[in-house]
């Protein structure tokens, strides 16, 4: 069976989230056309990884002090992150072989 | 249904003027058409408004004389064309708004000349130039050509200052004159918003194209000819989700790709950020050099503050220019130390770089944010921009400042994007700053020309093109406009035909448009896409072009749907504004117009044309073949 990892932000364990294996986080607005299409895609990748991957939704709007920590400059971004430490980052909608090999870098 | 999606095709150029030019050779086959009356037809490319084709025939065969006359003498431009007793000639650097007279002669027997006149209405470029300071010794027949970077076309400027070619359709990017006289410059079919085009003509200045090279995933920025005639041109890295950061060896005779130079192989994005980098810009090459001494490419990349030298069979660094503060270690032996007593700056966000034949390296530095640490970013007022020449010693890795044009110039020469400098001879060159702007109070614009101009009404732009010859300034052009290169050569090549008849070439591919490869769950409407979306399509023989209205953030792709295949398009509503906008040319004025543009390359049959709009499909009503 596989384990659906997306989640949305819950603020109090994000750290905890990021502390451990890989974590792949997606800074989107509500607003914002490509990042509803990133939200298919990354669903796509999610049903298929499991949980080789944490996906963690960060809303743009509500988490400025989140946005000015990881300094990101628009949506969507999407920041791959491996036991805490950011590996590697990607501005804008991204193909799925994009943000696949993004995971399994980090993996 | 109702249909009610606008639908045109588009013919090629180069189609259109085969057409033109038969039907004008029809004209001229079944006229007398002699030298004293000749058939003159008027732009007959479509493409310069100040432009001409002279056709007659004479009894003996001779060579045959033309002077376009200038408002001055020194103005004139002239060309004899070989012998022959059927004469189609092309007539170049007409004025705008005028009775131009050109006079026509049997070589050497002038005492036989015949005058005709060409009356030409007022064209666009025409009041743009603000001044021009230089002499006709200096300036002698040549022409100071101008690539657009706003919505201003290309023009070319005589030493008077008055617009003797004007284009009307945008083309953009570098020009660059061949060797066969011909000029190469980027094609107005965008392919990819903000202004990655289909490719690179060569062409004639009167207008008429003979080759189209197409570039896959869009060409940008520049383009070299290779000493076998092959040619670097400058295109994107789509399937990484990047742009700007790859360049394509392009075979001279078949337009076909022979190799794919991939930046990141050599330079590691986010290696080193100036002030305008994105995650997707992270190279944003705007300039492309070939060294025969050392077989090796110079790349610009304005995101990086570098220019990078690789060989050309290898591709391994060379060398990098740049200030080193903040590149990781491993490239640090790539790059030199300063040396020399005269003042030493370093390039940020250069454009334009170029190897003389001393072997030293000229660039424009934009000098733009002025350094690689944020903290030290200098203001739009405080800047200045320059044309630089460094000279380079590769076993010491030590570099020097040897001139500069356009530091003590301040803000009044800053140009925060584009620009060029050129090389003629040693203490000979030419700085170009075609990028100027201020806002309405006389402050440098912190914004690019293009956006600044569409935010703000009471902007205005500048271009500043300056020759210097050993420091003394020779000429100094002044454009109310933006202009993304300057160019200095004669319309008349003297090497070259001017005009070869035949229908011009498409060559190579455009690639294939990536597709999304994820569907949206969406029900069918059964209904055509609502006119509140102004929606049309305009089709080509190799691509064709959605333009819709969406409202930001609306989820939006394009589907193709035949019997054997769907293909998905993403249609982004996003408006985030570029750090970088080397041509505005193709900027719309409303944010919520979208424009697609899918190649079809791949295409098998016929495609429905549907769009899916957040969760609903819609049909078109359109068809679109291969």
């Amino acid at each position: 069976m596989v384990i659906n990892m997306i989640k949305e932000l819950v603020k109090e364990e994000f750290n905890n989230d990021l502390a451990k294996g890989a974590v792949l986080v997606d800074f989107y607005s509500k607003t914002c056309g490509p990042c509803k299409m990133l939200a298919f895609i990354l669903k796509d990748i999610d049903s298929k990884l499991g949980d080789k991957v944490k996906i963690i939704k960060v809303d743009f709007e509500e988490n400025p002090d989140l946005i000015e920590k990881y300094n990101v400059e628009g949506y969507p971004t999407l920041i791959m992150f491996k036991d805490g430490k950011e590996v590697s980052r990607k501005s804008g909608l991204q193909q799925k072989p994009v943000i696949s090999k993004m995971i399994e870098e980090a993996i | 249904m109702k249909k009610n999606i606008g639908y045109e095709f588009k013919e090629h150029l180069v189609h259109k003027q085969a057409k033109a030019e038969a039907a004008m050779l029809k004209e001229f086959s079944q006229g007398q058409y002699t030298m004293e009356a000749p058939l003159i037809k008027y732009n007959p490319y479509f493409v310069n408004d100040l432009a001409a084709v002279m056709l007659f025939r004479t009894e003996e065969e001779v060579a045959i004389t033309i002077r376009v006359l200038g408002k001055t003498k020194e103005a004139d431009f002239y060309h004899t064309f070989p012998k022959g007793k059927e004469h189609i000639i092309p007539i170049v650097g007409l004025y705008s708004d005028y009775e131009n007279k050109i006079e026509v002669y049997p070589y050497q027997k002038y005492n036989q000349k015949v005058v005709h006149t060409i009356k030409t209405p007022e064209v666009a470029g025409a009041k743009l130039v603000e001044s021009m300071d230089t002499t006709p010794e200096h300036m002698q027949d040549n022409v100071i050509f101008l690539c657009p970077a706003v919505n201003d076309l290309a023009i070319a400027v005589d030493y008077a200052g008055d617009v003797r070619l004007n284009f009307t359709v945008p083309m953009v990017w570098d020009v660059k004159r061949m060797p066969n006289g011909n000029i190469l410059i980027g094609s107005e079919r965008l392919m990819k918003m903000p202004y990655f085009v289909s490719g690179i003509y060569e062409m004639s200045p009167v207008g008429k194209i003979y080759k189209e090279y197409r570039v896959p995933r869009g060409y940008h920025h520049d383009q070299i000819t290779l000493p076998n005639g092959d040619i670097v041109a400058l295109n994107c890295d789509l399937e990484n989700g990047t742009v700007e950061d790859q360049a394509v060896v392009i075979d001279k005779d078949t337009g076909h790709v022979k190799r794919t130079i991939t930046f990141s192989n050599f330079i590691k994005p986010g290696s080193q950020k100036s002030g305008s980098w994105s995650d997707e810009d992270w190279f944003h090459c705007n300039a492309v050099w070939y060294d025969v001494n050392t077989n090796s490419l110079t790349f610009s990349g304005r995101h990086i503050n570098a220019m990078v030298n690789i060989d050309f069979d290898t591709e391994k660094l060379n060398w990098i220019i740049s200030d080193p503060e903040g590149w990781p270690e491993e490239y640090l032996p790539y790059m030199f130390k300063p040396i020399g007593e005269g003042d030493f700056d370093w390039q940020y966000e250069q454009h334009s770089n170029l190897i003389t034949p001393l072997g030293d390296v000229m660039c424009f530095d934009n000098h733009h944010f002025g350094a690689q640490n944020p903290d030290k970013y200098l203001a739009a007022n405080d800047s200045f921009s320059r044309g630089v020449k460094y000279r380079i010693d590769t076993d010491k890795m030590e570099i020097e400042q040897l001139w500069q044009y356009g530091k003590e110039r301040g803000k009044d020469f800053f140009s925060p994007y584009i620009c060029n400098v050129l090389y003629y001879n040693e203490g000979h060159y030419l700085t170009h700053s075609g990028g100027v702007a201020f806002d309405g109070e006389g402050n440098a614009s912190e914004e690019l020309g293009p956006f600044a101009q569409i935010d703000d009404p009471s902007v205005t732009l500048e271009s500043i093109t300056v020759e210097t010859i050993n420091d003394e300034e020779v000429l100094e052009l002044k454009v109310n406009s933006n202009y993304y290169r300057a160019n200095k050569f004669t319309l008349y090549s003297k090497d070259g035909n001017n005009l070869t008849l035949g229908t011009g070439q498409l060559l190579g591919s455009l690639g294939e448009t990536p597709q999304m490869d994820y569907d949206i769950p969406a029900e069918d409407s059964g209904e055509i896409l609502p006119d509140k979306h102004e929606a049309r399509i305009t089709d080509e023989v190799d691509m064709f072009t959605f333009e819709s209205k969406f409202e930001k953030g609306q989820l939006v792709m394009l589907l193709l749907e035949s019997d054997k295949e769907t293909r998905r398009y993403f249609i982004s509503t996003s408006k985030g504004k570029r750090g970088a906008m080397c041509t505005g040319t193709f900027l719309p004025d409303d944010d919520r117009d979208t424009r697609t543009v899918i190649s079809k390359e791949g295409f098998d049959g016929d495609y429905q044309v549907k769009v899916i709009v957040d969760d609903k499909k819609y049909d078109t009503g359109i068809t679109i073949r291969a």
